[in-house]
């Protein structure tokens, strides 16, 4: 196992994330995508301290950070949802055109 | 005593700052008392002093200095340290001067008690004779020139301040302005002086000044141009010709401050600051030779002046300034103590007929002679005064101005036989006017009925100064004179090595005679012209030399220069405005201006074509930017956002790969994009 299979680990989760985003339409399906970008950019984060590093602890910690961030974000996205479902009675993301300019 | 002598004035102004400020305005105010009190315990001093110096108990000079503040200073590349003390400085003439002022305040304010009665203005009234008498005791005791001038400004002030006391009329304003700037004029001369002395000197005190001079370091020219500095100063408060012309006009002041300010005290200010600077006059024959003509152009042209005048008050003012010129003449004669004499006794008995004016005004409520007549029954007090004081002033043997007047004479015919035959000729001509004030006022036929008839003699604050003033009057000459005790008090200590100019004439002891005869042909021709109840000879005179008179009474038409000298100067200013307005403004001011908004309009069109419509097009750029990339979001989905940004960091991460990678990167990224753009465009809404 060499630093770059876990690169390309990382890079399909991404793509994979990214994919889903742009075509799911109800949002929670979006934000799960969300979280899967998260985690692929945490595993290249873990890859590259424990290959390039492997004395810091800095990648990890980050990794770390990125977990915590994406659960808050979570949550707030999830009660962005509920709210707009409450008022809107749908979940379909192109159904969102509120703040449209 | 001498060591509290510092509190003279000091206790006035006291006074006067407590009556203005610590009482309210009434006309029954007691606060003219404490001012009457403070004077009077001046009085007693001076009078100790006086008393002390003239037998010969206290030793005279006095002085005590005081520090006042120091400077620094360089002259000629050295640094100096000048010392500027205050103090007091008391000789013989000071001595005489302090009682001179503190008598003739403290009379004048008892008067008032009665004048001023029921004057709205009362109180206030003696806070500014408080304030006046401070001054010129201040004036009077200092032994530092630049205390004296401060001094000497502040007497100028509360003058100003008591000649438009009664400021509800046009007249008093207009005289009291008058004075003021008639007397600043002069004073411009003697602050120059001022100034030459510390440059010559390096001080003010006047006995550093008198040791400088007495040594012989200070040029004769810079001690005439001293002296004519000072006599110029002098020549406006003492009433000098040409600047007399403010005295006359004061009279529209209260006639008891016409008696103090404008008789007896502050217009001898100016003689007395010749006497205290003779030193430096004595030094510059020149300076001294004008004095000398100064006063004896003043006291002739004077006395003619009053021989016309109806105002009672008028012509004891032009009286006032005829003698101010005789004492100037003394003075510039070498007849230091001659001048300080006739200076004291006509303290006395020129406040004596002004207060008997003033009872006469207050008893027929007009200055104009005209409308008087057989008052003596009436008021046989005041007429009884009058009479002493016109016998004093007109030199009557045995009365004070006979004294002072023949000392004068004698003087000044040592001196100079041509100037003597002036003042001999205003000496009888004073005869003649004063005789002429008492027989129209007191004798012939009264001409105004209802005048007449509410005439009375005045109440006792009023009659009591005139007694006192009277005895003055006819004695003090006498008594001063007598074992020549006022010469030995006041008496110019030559300077060594100068001494006065030798003359070659003596005075015969008959020329006092010739004087007195001539005096006595004038009083009979007063009688003759103006004894009767009609002044049908005197009438006739005038009529027949109406050119003369018209000149007399038109005051040789030196008002009228000064008018046209000050339309001169407005003229002036008025050209000065036009070129400042016309000239710098419009040429300098506002064409600098007008270049300015030329080149401001260059910069503004350089600024709106070029600078601004390079900003709008930036801005109108990002607009038609922002507007063509809303078109490609129109549709206001969040994944398409998501889609565009995506490609757009995918194009540029592609752009940051090496170039060998370059291909194979892109073709998968667009291959991935294009799946995308498929996948989203192919969806149904």
């Amino acid at each position: 196992m060499s630093l770059g299979h876990y690169l390309l680990l990382g890079a399909g989760l991404f793509v994979i994330g990214l994919f889903g985003a742009l075509t799911r339409r109800n949002v929670i399906g979006i934000l799960m995508s969300i979280e899967l970008m998260f985690n692929a950019a945490n595993i290249n984060l873990a890859a590259c301290n424990s290959y390039l590093h492997p004395a810091g602890v800095a990648g990890m910690t980050l990794a770390i950070f990125v977990i915590t961030v994406a659960a808050a974000e979570v949550v707030v996205g999830l009660a962005l949802v509920l709210a707009v479902y409450r008022n809107s009675a749908t979940a379909y993301v192109e159904d969102f055109s509120l703040l449209k300019g | 005593m001498l060591q509290h002598v510092y509190l003279i004035p000091l206790i006035p102004l006291a006074a006067s700052l407590l009556i203005l400020l610590g009482a309210k305005e009434d006309p029954r105010s007691p606060m003219p008392f404490l001012g009457i009190a403070a004077t009077g315990w001046c009085l007693l001093q001076s009078i100790a002093i006086f008393y002390g110096a003239a037998t010969g108990e206290l030793s005279l000079p006095y002085g005590a200095d005081w520090n006042w503040f120091s400077f620094g200073a360089t002259a000629g590349g050295k640094p100096f340290l000048y010392d500027m003390p205050v103090g007091v400085l008391i000789d013989g003439s000071a001595a005489v001067m302090l009682v001179v002022v503190t008598l003739v305040s403290f009379l004048v304010q008892v008067y008032s008690l009665s004048y001023m009665r029921g004057d709205p203005r009362f109180k206030r009234y003696y806070a500014y004779l408080s304030f006046f008498t401070a001054s010129m005791l201040g004036l009077v005791v200092s032994s530092n020139l630049l205390v004296t001038f401060s001094c000497w400004e502040l007497v100028g002030f509360s003058s100003y301040l008591l000649i438009g006391f009664w400021f509800e009329r046009p007249e008093p304003p207009y005289a009291a302005k008058k004075a003021f700037i008639t007397t600043k004029l002069g004073d411009l001369g003697l602050y120059l002086a001022l100034m030459l002395i510390f440059c010559q000197v390096g001080s003010f005190q006047i006995p550093q000044i008198r040791e400088f001079v007495a040594r012989g370091f200070m040029p004769a020219a810079v001690a005439t141009a001293i002296g004519l500095g000072i006599l110029c100063g002098a020549a406006g408060k003492s009433a000098q010709f040409p600047l007399f012309i403010w005295l006359p006009d004061a009279m529209e002041g209260p006639t008891p401050v016409s008696a103090l300010i404008h008789a007896a005290t502050m217009v001898a200010a100016g003689i007395y600051l010749v006497a205290k600077c003779y030193f430096i006059f004595a030094i510059s024959p020149v300076a001294m030779e004008t004095v000398a003509w100064i006063g004896a152009i003043t006291a002739l042209l004077a006395a003619t002046m009053a021989v016309v005048s109806y105002d009672i008050k008028r012509v004891l003012a032009f009286s006032t300034v005829s003698q101010l010129g005789f004492m100037m003449c003394a003075l510039g004669s070498w007849g230091f103590s001659a001048g300080l004499f006739h200076l004291t006794t006509h303290a006395a008995f020129k406040a004596l007929l002004f207060l008997c004016a003033g009872s006469v005004i207050h008893a027929v409520h007009t200055n104009d002679m005209r409308q008087m007549g057989n008052l003596d029954k009436k008021m046989p007090i005041t007429f009884f005064a009058t009479l002493v004081g016109t016998f004093a002033i007109a030199g009557i043997p045995g009365f004070s101005g006979f004294f002072s007047k023949d000392m004068i004479l004698e003087r000044v015919f040592e001196h100079d036989p041509r100037l003597f035959v002036i003042l001999a000729i205003s000496a009888c001509l004073t005869a003649f006017y004063m005789f002429r004030l008492v027989f129209m006022t007191f004798l012939g036929q009264e001409r105004d009925l209802d005048r007449y008839l509410h005439a009375h003699e005045s109440p006792w604050p009023m009659t009591v100064p005139l007694f006192v003033l009277m005895a003055l009057a006819a004695f003090s000459g006498w008594l001063l004179d007598r074992g020549e005790i006022f010469t030995r008090l006041v008496n110019f200590q030559a300077l060594p090595g100068i001494a006065p100019a030798h003359e070659a004439a003596h005075a015969p002891a008959y020329l006092t005679w010739y004087v007195t005869a001539f005096v006595f042909f004038a009083i009979y021709l007063a009688f003759r012209l103006y004894g009767g109840s009609n002044f049908r000879e005197a009438e006739s005179i005038k009529r027949r030399c109406a050119p003369v008179f018209n000149l007399l009474e038109r005051r040789y038409y030196l008002d009228d220069i000064f008018l046209a000298l000050v339309g001169l100067s407005d003229r002036a200013a008025r050209l000065a405005f036009w070129i400042d307005s016309e000239v710098v403004d419009r040429f300098f001011v506002d064409g600098w201006g007008l270049l300015m908004l030329a080149l401001a309009r260059l910069c503004h069109l350089f600024d709106d074509n070029l600078i601004d419509r390079s900003v709008d097009a930036t801005g109108g750029l990002s607009v038609s930017l922002g507007g063509t990339l809303r078109w490609i979001v129109r549709r206001g989905l969040v994944q398409e956002y998501l889609l565009w940004s995506a490609a757009v960091m995918s194009v540029l991460t592609l752009l940051t790969l090496p170039a060998q990678r370059y291909c194979l990167g892109a073709s998968v990224g667009l291959g991935l994009l294009a799946i995308l753009t498929l996948l989203l465009v192919r969806r149904p809404r």
